[in-house]
């Protein structure tokens, strides 16, 4: 049963359609990929997922029952984009109030906290105010506040904007451990290496409208061009289009060539293998989601226009 | 400080300088021949300032010489200017009232709100301005409900402003013990003590206290949610709220303005109108009851003033967090009022 499910949602502005009509569902312990290009209207998605806006039209499942904002936003964490926390207060007592705005008892959320601070290492920290840190070291608190009530529902946009990569990488195997323990994340970005790296499952959303729905694997299968690198132990194989594949390029001791249609990659080796050409290695180039996202997004106005809705 | 001079006045008007002297004014003999004085002018080099005390001087002056001409010795004199008749008020109603005493607790009390109107209504604008330019807006209303988040910041800055009060009244209060024993060891203090406590024994202050409480409380959360919605309009930029709060301020001032003219006559059609309405009621009814209820004002003024009040400010409760709702996650430009009004219209 899917943890959340999004129906045929809309939500129009004044001067757009932010989102149109956009259907999705998010299996429980998935890590989930929500893309797109600036203005596509992820984040109004996402306020719609958490609550903060109601969606025109459409319907949101959560949890096997229809979305009910009062109850249920204390089962969800979301580190907005743009994020802050009370810069004057004290960070032991700013996450605590957090924590209970979400319906943690006091005692309960100062374990919590301290579990949390222990394995980020930031148990010095709780008499300081927030102005004192870093911005990095704000981005860690922001992430503890986030996960701290155990949501089932983690929605990250951009969680690792403003961070090294150690404390990146620090991020991201508590995103993987979340998941293991069964909460469900959305994250959104537009940083498609992390994307790969992180995400079963991928949506890819643009002017409002879902353009993209699949696994990683789906979809970079779904939009592979056929091309393969052969690399061989000689220099300067001469090998030319025939009717097995066609060459797209060549470096040094290795090519690149394009499979014709209806043809396999054993039709391939075996000729490559006629040819008595001793062959080092054999790899299919899959497409980046990089590329992916660039193809589908490209010749869409890169800002979106004010439109009139009636 | 006149001093008489015999001179040519051609000279005169070339020398005083020197002289030491600020202008000069030249009696004309045929005056005291034909007895019309007619206008007599200050010549100087300066625009003087004290013309009414040379005025007056000079009056003092030409009486003695009339009184002189007429007859009339100084013992005439006295019995003539030391009988007086003494006008006092009596409120026919109200007995115990004072007139004075009620003008100034009046004042005191309008000024008052008037003051908290304006410095904890803009100290709740920028609040919200902080957490709209903190970015924590977003992470809050994920998990409150705008509405209760702007609730929560009116309310709790009406909580800190009762406690800056009561740590007055405690003030007041502990300087009014430490002061009656002063007292009772000095007796010609005594009888202050006893005028001030005849003139507080004659206004009601149980039903002051209630009212400026109600009206205190009544008048923040009428006005601050406005303040709230300004501050969820705008973004970094002061004078932007400034500027889109002025308004608001200008509409405070204004009654301030007009409680000066209802404690002129706390009957009058302004004073009864401006009191009922609830953009001025908080500031002009305030100062009006300390005249009296129901001598000065009757139950149905005050009764009216009072649901016309609440019920404005829990409407404008609620509209402003429509504004306030749209406003708090909106950053980009400044928008202007028929925006946020539309904003507030939207379903």
């Amino acid at each position: 049963m899917p943890l959340l499910e999004v129906k045929n949602l809309k939500k129009y502005f004044a001067t757009q359609k932010a989102v149109d009509d956009i259907s999705l569902s998010i299996e429980q312990g998935q890590i989930f990929g929500l893309l797109g290009p600036n203005g596509a209207g992820k984040t109004t998605l996402i306020r719609m997922i958490t609550g903060i806006f109601y969606p025109d039209s459409g319907s949101i499942i959560f949890d096997g029952k229809p979305f009910d904002p009062a109850n249920d936003i204390a089962k969800i964490g979301y580190m907005p984009e743009e994020r802050g926390l009370y810069k004057k207060m004290k960070i032991g007592e700013q996450t605590l109030y957090l924590a209970q705005l979400k319906g943690l008892g006091k005692k309960e959320a100062t374990e919590k906290i301290k579990q949390w601070f222990a394995r980020f290492e930031m148990e010095s920290w709780w008499n300081k105010k927030v102005e004192d840190l870093s911005k990095g070291m704000q981005q860690k608190l922001q992430f503890v506040t986030t996960v701290l009530h155990n949501p089932k529902l983690v929605i990250l946009d951009e969680p690792f904007s403003g961070l090294d990569p150690v404390n990146s990488n620090l991020i991201k195997d508590e995103i993987f451990n979340l998941a293991k323990n069964g909460s469900t994340i959305i994250f959104s970005t537009h940083r498609m290496e992390q994307v790969e790296e992180i995400c079963d499952h991928i949506v890819l959303v643009n002017r409002g409208q879902k353009i993209l729905d699949g696994t990683v694997g789906q979809v970079k299968q779904d939009f592979k061009e056929d091309l393969y690198k052969i690399a061989f132990t000689e220099n300067s194989v001469a090998l030319e289009d025939n009717e097995v594949f066609s060459i797209k390029g060549a470096t040094g001791n290795s090519i690149i060539v394009q499979k014709r249609d209806g043809r396999d990659n054993n039709e391939m080796l075996q000729y490559l293998l006629s040819k008595g050409i001793l062959i080092e290695s054999f790899n299919e180039i899959l497409p980046s989601l990089n590329d992916i996202f660039i193809r589908q997004v490209e010749g869409t106005p890169l800002a979106r226009r004010f439109q009139e809705i009636d | 400080m006149l001093t008489l001079v015999k001179d040519d006045p051609k000279k005169l008007s070339e020398s005083f300088e020197t002289k030491g002297y600020d202008g000069y004014v030249v009696i004309p003999a045929h005056i005291m021949v034909d007895k019309t004085p007619g206008n007599i002018s200050v010549k100087s080099n300066r625009t003087l300032g004290a013309i009414p005390e040379v005025q007056s001087k000079l009056n003092n002056i030409w009486n003695d010489i009339k009184y002189e001409e007429l007859g009339i010795d100084m013992q005439k004199r006295e019995t003539l200017t030391g009988s007086h008749l003494n006008v006092s008020a009596e409120n026919l109603k109200d007995k115990n009232s004072d007139g004075t005493f009620a003008m100034i607790i009046g004042y005191a009390a309008g000024f008052l709100v008037y003051f908290i109107l304006l410095i904890y209504g803009s100290q709740v604008m920028m609040g919200v301005m902080e957490e709209k330019t903190n970015r924590i807006a977003e992470v809050m209303v994920s998990s409150v409900k705008p509405f209760q988040l702007m609730l929560g910041k009116i309310v709790g800055i009406a909580l800190v402003a009762l406690t800056q009060f009561l740590l007055w009244i405690a003030f007041v209060f502990i300087i009014f013990n430490v002061s009656k024993a002063a007292v009772e060891a000095n007796p010609s203090m005594g009888e202050m003590v006893a005028n001030a406590q005849k003139v507080f024994g004659s206004v009601n202050m149980g039903l002051l206290l209630t009212l400026f409480a109600f009206y205190f409380l009544s008048g923040f959360f009428f006005y601050s949610s406005i303040y709230a919605a300004v501050g969820s309009a705008v973004n970094e930029d002061v004078r932007e709220a400034q500027s889109l709060s002025f308004p608001i301020t200008l509409i405070i001032i204004f009654a301030i303005f007009m409680l000066t003219i209802a404690m002129k006559d706390p009957t009058s059609p302004v004073a009864v109108w401006t009191s009922i309405i609830p953009f001025t009621s908080p500031i002009v009814m305030m100062a009006r009851v300390a005249y009296g209820v129901p001598g000065t004002v009757p139950y149905w003024q005050l009764g009216l003033s009072m649901a016309l009040l609440v019920a404005s400010f829990l409407f404008m409760v609620w509209f402003a967090g429509k504004i306030y709702r749209t406003g708090i996650l909106m950053y980009g430009k400044k928008p202007t009022w028929k925006e946020m009004i539309k904003w507030a219209l939207r379903k």
